[in-house]
């Protein structure tokens, strides 16, 4: 993880090493510079040296001779060291071009002190015409140092020329590589600090839309950075929170939604309950009656009537006791079997019922009180109307991993209005001679009790008959039902 | 939008970054180091070439030949001299040479007091070695070593035998020399002399002139009034030649006259071209500087202890007019 401010400290560091190195380079090459031209001015000053300290022996000379004392000797003498001495800096400066030249004119240097010295002696020795004409050649020959040294500088300029013509061209280009170095410098620091910024604020931009979609309530998008500072960590962080916020609210929508499903079902149960109560008007004295008609009605020689009471009765008992748990398909199939015949008394031979049971599926757990609705509302709409009557198909068949019931009729159909509203459970009118239950109620309790939605499907139109479809799962998806039927 | 500007940046950058390079190799390139100092004087023996008449076509190829051979004998050979004969300044680079202890003088002779005592006095009293070359100056006067240069005597003699060839055996010769009258002068006049001595039909007559033109136009004037059936000249003075040529020529026509030179003076090749000069002595000044170079070095080694004192003689030839066209 590199923090910004290592990235700062980073960009500084390399702005000051830029600046550093350059100025180093600069320092350098001024040192150097400094140094070359000093080492020039110096060569000048030492030959220069030389002419004035011969022009100052023969000065001595002269004046030693014009008073020979002991001061004006050691004067001379003096003069005579600080020309040695000159003669011997300017050993230094030799070069290949200068060999000749130089070497002459250290020559001439001891020429002159030489012939300084033999003055002297002639003086001594009272020679003074030889001392004189000694002294003319010591002042001719520092004459032709003074123009030595003019040849000497001559040569120097020649030899040197080249140098310092590098030199000032050198200059020349320091000066465009200074210009050049700060173009570049300038928009290579452009350059990183465009990309330096970037790294920095990229992350904070992306952080802001996503708070901003936080904001807006969009908790599903994933956060994303990329970056590896600070902002990282805290956009790592603002995800860890955004996941937790989404599943807390996930959490609270499936809790809403099952506090919803049980308050259905409580709705529905009580609705369930009020309907079984307002039949339950004394069962046991309607059973009684029921029965004692059945016998009669037997004893009567009536005995269609009396297996019709008994049907009655059957249906009568398992509308009471069934209704709020779950029963077999089979004893729902006996239970619609009661009610067909009953209603085949009632309408003779305008019924027909056809039945295509697999009897393998029968042990299909089902919520009570569910064919016989569906039947009883294909007895409503398709039989009843009808003077001709109608045929009631039921096939109940294994498709895999449920069953499937199909209760078919051919009567005159149902509006898809109609058909729309059971699907959506709305309670219908009851129409007729119901047994209570509408066609709403029977799919609501399906799907609670299945789980699922798609259990039903209802096809049907103008003229063409209602066909309706059950898949009943073999497997339940909850328990739900139950429970909240025994809670209930 | 940010790969634009990284794109736009970076090539700036890059361009920059390249002509930065550039401008740094450059930079680099354009140092020049002094030339290294040396640290001992080399151990090459160092001559003098000194000559009154620097920059003529003559000295440049005596010059040519010396720094030739000091070439290739390894010695460090320098050319001094004076142009246009300043006898003054030829006298103060001699004393300069002879003080800065050169180890060996090569010089153009003069024969003048101040350049003997210069040679005899001073240069023996520091020990070096003068040669003189092209002229000469008398051992005796000079103590020079030896001489290195045509033989002056030879050459007069040469020039008088063509003279008698051209000219016949009868006339009047007319000898025009430089009133100083140097030995190498008197030498060439003794070699005339001493040929045309066996003619007696022939008559010499020697004339001395100082060097300014007017002078020798004068000279060459009087000499041809006072002689007017003169047929033949020698200019055995070199530098008088040219002067001497156009005043014969104000006068009358050049041709019928026989007139003779030596070669020691850039004018004379036009001359001999022109026509106006019916025979010039070659010299070899480059076989000179050669010579001369040679037998210092070998002086200075030792190998040739003591040089011929009557000198080394390089080739002389006559040249004519057709030989020049």
């Amino acid at each position: 993880m590199i923090g910004i401010q290592r990235k700062i400290w980073t960009l500084t560091a390399l702005v000051m090493f830029i600046m550093a190195s350059i100025w180093i380079m600069l320092t350098y090459y001024n040192q150097k510079t400094q140094d070359q031209y000093n080492d020039i001015l110096q060569r000048y000053l030492r030959m220069n040296e030389v002419t004035s300290a011969s022009k100052q022996t023969v000065n001595s000379l002269n004046i030693y001779l014009l008073t020979p004392t002991e001061g004006n000797l050691s004067s001379l003498r003096r003069s005579e060291e600080q020309l040695r001495q000159a003669q011997s800096s300017i050993g230094l400066l030799r070069n290949g071009g200068n060999d000749f030249a130089l070497t002459s004119y250290m020559n001439l240097i001891d020429s002159l002190i030489e012939t300084s010295d033999r003055s002297v002696l002639f003086k001594s020795e009272q020679e003074n015409e030889d001392s004189s004409r000694a002294f003319a050649e010591a002042t001719r020959i520092s004459g032709y140092i003074s123009e030595m040294t003019l040849q000497l500088l001559d040569i120097e300029l020649n030899t040197y020329q080249q140098f310092y013509r590098s030199i000032i061209e050198q200059a020349e280009e320091l000066k465009k590589l200074g210009i050049w170095i700060l173009l570049a410098i300038t928009f290579g620091l452009l350059l990183f600090t465009y990309w330096f910024s970037l790294s920095i604020t990229r992350p904070v931009q992306q952080l802001t839309k996503a708070a901003q979609d936080l904001a807006k309530g969009q908790f599903e998008r994933q956060i994303v950075v990329n970056s590896s500072d600070e902002i990282s960590f805290l956009a790592t962080t603002f995800e860890r929170m955004r996941v937790n916020i989404n599943n807390l609210i996930l959490e609270i929508r499936e809790k809403a939604r099952l506090e919803s499903e049980l308050q259905q079902n409580r709705l529905l149960l009580q609705e369930s309950q009020l309907r079984s109560l307002q039949s339950q008007i004394n069962p046991h004295f309607l059973f009684n009656i029921l029965d004692t008609l059945s016998k009669k009605a037997f004893l009567e020689g009536a005995e269609e009537t009396s297996d019709l009471l008994v049907s009655v009765a059957g249906l009568l008992r398992y509308n009471l006791k069934r209704l709020d748990r779950a029963v077999t398909l089979y004893d729902e199939v006996r239970v619609m079997r009661q009610y067909m015949e009953i209603q085949t008394a009632r309408f003779t031979d305008r019924l027909t019922l056809i039945t295509e049971i697999d009897e393998s599926c029968l042990s299909t757990p089902v919520p009570g009180l569910t064919l016989q609705p569906i039947v009883e509302n294909a007895v409503t709409h398709a039989i009843e109307p009808s003077e001709s009557g109608g045929t009631i198909r039921m096939t109940i068949a294994d498709a895999g991993d449920c069953v499937t019931v199909e209760i078919a009729d051919d009567g005159p159909g149902m509006s898809e209005e109609k058909i729309r509203g059971i699907l959506e459970e709305r309670d219908t009118q009851p129409e007729g001679h119901s047994t209570g239950i509408g066609f709403g109620n029977v799919v609501r309790r399906l799907r609670l009790f299945y789980g699922t939605p798609d259990v039903i499907e209802i096809d049907g139109g103008e003229g063409r008959g209602v066909r309706v479809l059950l898949k009943l799962p073999k497997i339940r998806r909850h328990d739900t039902y139950d429970k909240t039927a025994d809670r209930g | 939008m940010h790969k634009t500007i990284s794109l736009a940046l970076g090539t700036i950058c890059a361009v920059f970054l390249f002509f930065t390079m550039i401008s740094a190799i450059r930079f680099v390139q354009s140092a020049w180091q002094p030339p290294e100092p040396q640290q001992r004087a080399e151990e090459r023996y160092r001559l003098v070439l000194i000559t009154q008449d620097l920059g003529t076509p003559f000295w440049n190829k005596v010059g040519e030949g010396a720094e030739a051979e000091a070439e290739k004998l390894g010695a460090n050979l320098e050319i001094w001299g004076t142009y246009g004969e300043d006898r003054e300044d030829f006298l103060k680079q001699l004393e300069i040479a002879i003080d800065s202890k050169v180890d060996g003088i090569i010089v153009q002779g003069m024969d003048q007091d101040d350049f003997d005592n210069l040679t005899k006095v001073k240069a023996a009293f520091y020990g070096i070695p003068v040669i003189t070359v092209a002229s000469d100056v008398p051992m005796s006067d000079s103590m020079r070593k030896t001489y290195v240069g045509s033989n002056a005597l030879a050459a007069g003699r040469m020039i008088a035998e063509r003279l008698v060839a051209d000219m016949g055996e009868k006339g009047t010769v007319v000898l025009l020399g430089d009133s100083r009258e140097e030995y190498d002068q008197r030498q060439r006049v003794l070699g005339v002399r001493g040929v045309l001595s066996a003619y007696p039909n022939i008559r010499i007559e020697y004339v001395t002139t100082s060097d300014e033109e007017q002078r020798i136009a004068a000279a060459t004037q009087d000499v041809m009034n006072r002689f007017p059936e003169v047929k033949a000249f020698i200019s055995v003075d070199a530098n008088l030649t040219a002067a001497m040529v156009q005043e014969i020529g104000k006068r009358s026509r050049i041709d019928p006259y026989y007139i003779y030179s030596f070669d020691d003076n850039p004018d004379i090749k036009a001359l001999l071209g022109q026509g106006k000069l019916d025979g010039v002595v070659e010299q070899a000044p480059s076989e000179m500087g050669e010579t001369g170079v040679r037998m210092m070095v070998q002086w200075l080694d030792g190998k040739t202890v003591p040089l011929d004192p009557e000198g080394y003689p390089t080739p002389i030839r006559i040249s004519t007019t057709e030989d020049a066209s």
